[in-house]
């Protein structure tokens, strides 16, 4: 009877070792344990057997059954493993193939500039306001201390919609429009698009976009108007911009000063500003003996030009889609 | 304006490299935008901005120079000076009758002229400041001005009848023939050099081609004078002409160099030879331009410029601008000279301070004082949600032209604004729709064989309103022709059409907040009759979208594209926006689902069925989804088949197919009540 054990274990194991899938392993585990395999049917004989050999038997039978039962789930996980490693190397894809392309959607590259711009000045305690594309003269020129038929509006040639109501060519019209409402002390900041009636090339474009800012409070000088524009050029450009100002002249601040800023080995002209001119702040109420204030304004299409040395104006009204995929986000 | 270093030196001692003198005059506020070499002569060429006339001589850019290295200036002080009228009065006679706008009219007379080429030294000059010799009188005119900043004018004495000039406005209808040989017809406002009759010259601008000095010229009368820049430049720009003595009297010239100029250039007639002058000057300046005396604070020109200089220094700074500086009681008095109109207000003298003193030499210093909050403007606050609901739909976002020319795809319910001087029809009117321009883009892309083109803006677009006022508002609008998702290596999809635009309208009014829409069908002739729809909210319309209509699309050239375009008014959008995030718990109990096919008329919109199974299911309905259209041959012709998955769900308790079963005979009725059945 031992024997007949020995032999049917050496004889099942022999069958777990030569299955060759999971599918023929179970078939296997069914033949000698399952239901009716023959381990358990030489387990179901055992009330045949006289009493005194039944315990020993029975132990040596559970022994038996427990080291197939181990067996088996031993082959099984190797052979699970083959079976997915064969899988695996069967689904296996080109995948130096092409992507499956995404519809990925961009903001425009003056979009994302407006953003960095609006954050840095919010930064620096500035607040936006909204003002009118199609502006009144009055707040384009007049109230900007811009005297009737000035050769300082040659650089300003306007699109006329009547005699008194204009595009604006400057985001400066809106100062007049917040001292008109506000008490000092403020500090404004505008941005939005401009028009000048102007032929159009690489460098020049009769629609582009401008940011002004303005503050008014005591005690404002040259100082603080270059303390603010350098940290606002370096939150656009980087820690190591120099801010540098020339003399200009612009009808609304005095002294007026064209700004540039030393960035990757040369200066760069950004835009104009200065002082607001106490004619302007006069004339709002404001008085200029305890009132300083200064603005400054750049265009928005200069900032990406120069970060990717884009050279050419026309290309952010033109919305090329191939621009647009490179320098959107 | 071109300036020779060579003619420079005449003036001021400047050692410096032309390189370095650009830079330090570029830093003073005379930007030299070039040095070019001519004939191999350094040739600076300045920008003046239009404050600085002044600047627009030789001198008047040496005077900016010797202030700038401290050096003294050689100012040309001309010998044949003459301020009494001498023999000039028995030649010329001078009447001005406008004198707001000829403050200054100066005369003087030369006799025994011989009309020749000017000497080399002056021809060469001239030609690198980049005037053309013509002759020895006429050079010497342009020399002066271009010296000293006064434009002169030469009149052959003899065709000026009695030596007769009368300075005045030109009457209506009066004509003149200029040097260019252009025949011009005048206006009232301009105002003239005449003679006993008619005019002889436009006043500042240009000499008239009866009284041009010729060969034949013997006697000349030399013109100085000083004009209203407001009145030159607008005779100037009504004229379309431009000339250089009309950009230096719009520019504000010397009255106080009236005479001196006269007086140089005489003497460098008799120089030259070109002729003998008549002693004496006729000069009518009724009413003589005064010094005037303007103060400077120390305390304020240091709080302005954020510097902390002493008073001395100012003074110093200023003297170096050939300005007459005096510091008496603590107080700068600086008399301002007849050639710096500019410097009016204590502004202005602590600028030439800052700028002379170097303004590298500012500090950078933070504001301190009040704490201000900054933040983004209302309007940008409507638009960045806008934005970004466009780009999670997978769309580009595009900044088009404002400016363009009238088009079958304008609004047609919005009147457009008109631009009064447009250079083109390219340029005549406002948009009064994004939908134009963004069709621009689509076919400027497709041209360039982009074939997936999902574009969007929000910007602003324009109308006159009915009470003739404009409005400017601001529009979200799309344009999109391609496939539902970009076409891969492997893989097709269909074009997309009405339904994908309806589905990024969705997602704009999900994001705006704005929770029941009604679409209607639109009749608008840039649309597809039968694929398009307006969108209300409430009673109020928000937008429009669908396909553009085929005609349009011909005119276009892209008969064979399906495009699909939307726009939506951004402040009505917002101003309807419903919902309010507040915390709703997710379910707890399970729901009911059913699936229920209908037959329906075709002409039945989905829209009144999801409503009317909506009413009859109640609260206890979740949600209702269609997920199959079917026509074809197992249903009646003229019928389509709407199969939806409904949710039944209570938040209180787990519902029992009885009770689902009666909600779902409910909406059954309803159905039939409208003309649908189920589907057997």
């Amino acid at each position: 009877m031992e024997e007949r054990v020995h032999a049917l274990l050496e004889e099942a194991i022999q069958a777990i070792q030569s299955a060759d899938s999971t599918a023929q392993l179970e078939e296997v585990e069914t033949r000698y344990l399952g239901r009716k395999g023959r381990v358990t049917e030489l387990l179901r004989s055992l009330p045949t057997l006289p009493p005194e050999q039944r315990p020993r038997f029975g132990q040596l039978l559970n022994t038996v059954k427990a080291q197939l039962q181990e067996q088996v789930e031993q082959r099984r996980a190797e052979l699970q493993r083959r079976e997915r490693e064969e899988r695996l190397r069967a689904e296996r894809v080109d995948i130096t193939l092409p992507a499956r392309p995404l519809r990925v959607g961009l903001k425009h590259p003056l979009t994302q500039t407006m953003e960095r711009v609006r954050a840095a000045l919010i930064g620096l305690g500035f607040e936006f306001v909204d003002s009118p594309e199609l502006d009144d003269y009055r707040y384009n020129f007049g109230a900007l201390n811009y005297p009737d038929d000035h050769p300082a509006m040659d650089e300003q040639m306007s699109f006329y919609i009547s005699d008194t109501r204009l595009l604006r060519t400057q985001t400066t019209s809106v100062q007049g429009r917040v001292m008109e409402k506000r008490k000092p002390p403020f500090r404004i900041a505008v941005i939005g698009r401009c028009f000048r009636n102007e032929t159009v090339d690489a460098t020049h474009h009769h629609t582009f976009h401008q940011v002004d800012a303005f503050m008014v409070d005591r005690g404002i000088s040259m100082a603080d108007l270059k303390g603010v524009l350098a940290a606002f050029a370096r939150q656009m450009f980087g820690e190591d911009v120099q801010v540098r100002f020339r003399p200009d002249f612009f009808p609304f601040v005095e002294p007026g000063v064209d700004y540039a800023i030393y960035w990757q080995g040369g200066w760069l002209e950004l835009g104009g500003a200065g002082l607001i001119h106490p004619n302007i702040l006069r004339a709002h109420g404001i008085d200029p003996q305890k009132w300083t204030g200064f603005a400054f304004g750049l265009g928005i299409e200069r900032i990406p030009m120069i970060q990717y040395q884009i050279d050419d104006l026309r290309l952010f009204l033109e919305n090329d889609l191939r621009f647009l995929q490179r320098y959107g986000a | 304006m071109r300036v020779p270093i060579e003619w420079l030196k005449e003036y001021v001692d400047v050692q410096a490299s032309p390189e370095e003198l650009a830079h330090r005059l570029t830093m003073a506020g005379l930007e030299v935008e070039a040095i070019e070499h001519d004939e191999g002569e350094p040739v600076l060429n300045v920008k003046v901005t239009p404050n600085r006339g002044d600047c627009l001589s030789m001198v008047g850019v040496a005077r900016e120079v010797a202030a700038l290295y401290g050096l003294p200036l050689r100012h040309p002080m001309p010998s044949a000076r003459s301020d009494e009228p001498g023999d000039a009065a028995q030649y010329a006679h001078i009447q001005i009758i406008d004198e707001d706008l000829c403050p200054r009219y100066a005369a003087r007379v030369v006799r025994n002229v011989r009309i020749a080429p000017s000497p080399e030294w002056m021809q060469k000059r001239l030609t690198l400041a980049g005037m053309r010799p013509i002759n020895n009188v006429v050079d010497v005119t342009n020399y002066v001005m271009l010296e000293l900043g006064q434009p002169l004018h030469a009149f052959d004495l003899d065709l000026l009848p009695g030596g007769q000039i009368v300075v005045r406005r030109a009457k209506s209808g009066e004509r003149i023939v200029t040097l260019d040989g252009i025949e011009r017809e005048l206006q009232p406002e301009m105002l003239m050099i005449c003679d006993a009759t008619h005019p002889v010259a436009v006043a500042g601008v240009m000499g008239g081609g009866e009284t041009e000095v010729t060969p034949n010229t013997r006697r000349v009368l030399l013109e100085s004078a000083h004009f209203n820049p407001t009145s030159i430049r607008r005779t100037s720009q009504r004229l379309q002409l431009s000339t250089e003595a009309s950009y230096r009297f719009e520019r504000v010239v010397d009255p106080g160099g009236v005479v001196s100029a006269l007086d140089r250039a005489c003497e460098l007639l008799q120089q030259i030879g070109a002729g003998e002058p008549v002693s004496g000057v006729v000069d009518v300046y009724p009413r003589p331009a005064q010094e005037r005396t303007v103060t400077l604070r120390p305390e304020r020109c240091n709080l302005l410029l954020g510097l902390n200089l002493d008073a001395q220094t100012m003074v110093d700074c200023l003297r170096r601008l050939q300005l007459k500086a005096e510091l008496r009681d603590g107080v700068i008095h600086v008399t301002v000279p007849t050639f710096r109109p500019d410097l009016n207000i204590e502004e202005d003298l602590a600028e030439e301070v800052g700028r002379v003193y170097g303004y590298e030499n500012i500090p950078e210093r933070l504001p301190f004082g009040h704490t201000h909050r900054g933040g983004d403007s209302p309007d940008t606050r409507l638009i960045r949600p806008l934005q970004e609901a466009f780009v999670r739909a997978g769309l580009i976002e595009v900044h088009t032209h404002t400016l363009r020319a009238p088009g079958p795809l304008d609004d047609p319910a919005r009147t457009p604004v008109r631009v009064r001087n447009a250079a083109s029809e390219e340029l005549s009117t406002l948009r009064n729709s994004l939908i134009p321009s963004l069709m621009d883009v689509v076919v400027h892309n497709l041209a360039r064989r982009q074939t997936e083109i999902f574009l969007f803006e929000v910007g602003r677009v324009f109308r006159v309103l009915p009470d003739g006022d404009y409005e400017e508002t601001l529009k979200a609008g799309f344009a999109i022709t391609g496939s539902v998702f970009p076409p891969g290596w492997d893989a097709r999809y269909p074009a997309a059409d009405f339904f994908t635009a309806k589905g990024i309208v969705q997602t704009l009014l999900e994001t705006v907040g704005v929770d029941e829409a009604l679409y209607v069908p639109a009749s608008d002739p840039r649309f597809h009759p039968g694929r398009s729809a307006r969108v209300l909210v409430g009673e109020r319309e928000v937008g429009i979208f669908g396909e553009l209509h085929p005609d349009i699309l011909e005119k276009l050239d892209i008969a064979r594209r399906t495009v699909l375009a939307g726009e939506f008014d951004v402040y009505t959008l917002w101003s309807l926006a419903t919902r309010r995030v507040r915390y709703v718990p997710l379910p707890r109990y399970p729901a009911v689902l059913r699936d229920l096919a209908v037959v329906a008329p075709e002409d039945l919109p989905y829209q009144q069925v999801e409503q009317t199974v909506r009413q009859a299911g109640g609260d206890l309905l979740e949600s209702v989804r269609l997920f199959d259209v079917y026509r074809g041959e197992r249903i009646p012709e003229g019928t389509r088949s709407l199969a939806l998955s409904l949710t039944f769900r209570s938040r209180e308790r787990t519902l029992t197919d009885d009770e689902v079963d009666q909600i779902v005979g409910r909406i059954v009725q309803a159905l039939e009540g409208i003309g649908a059945k189920l589907r057997a």
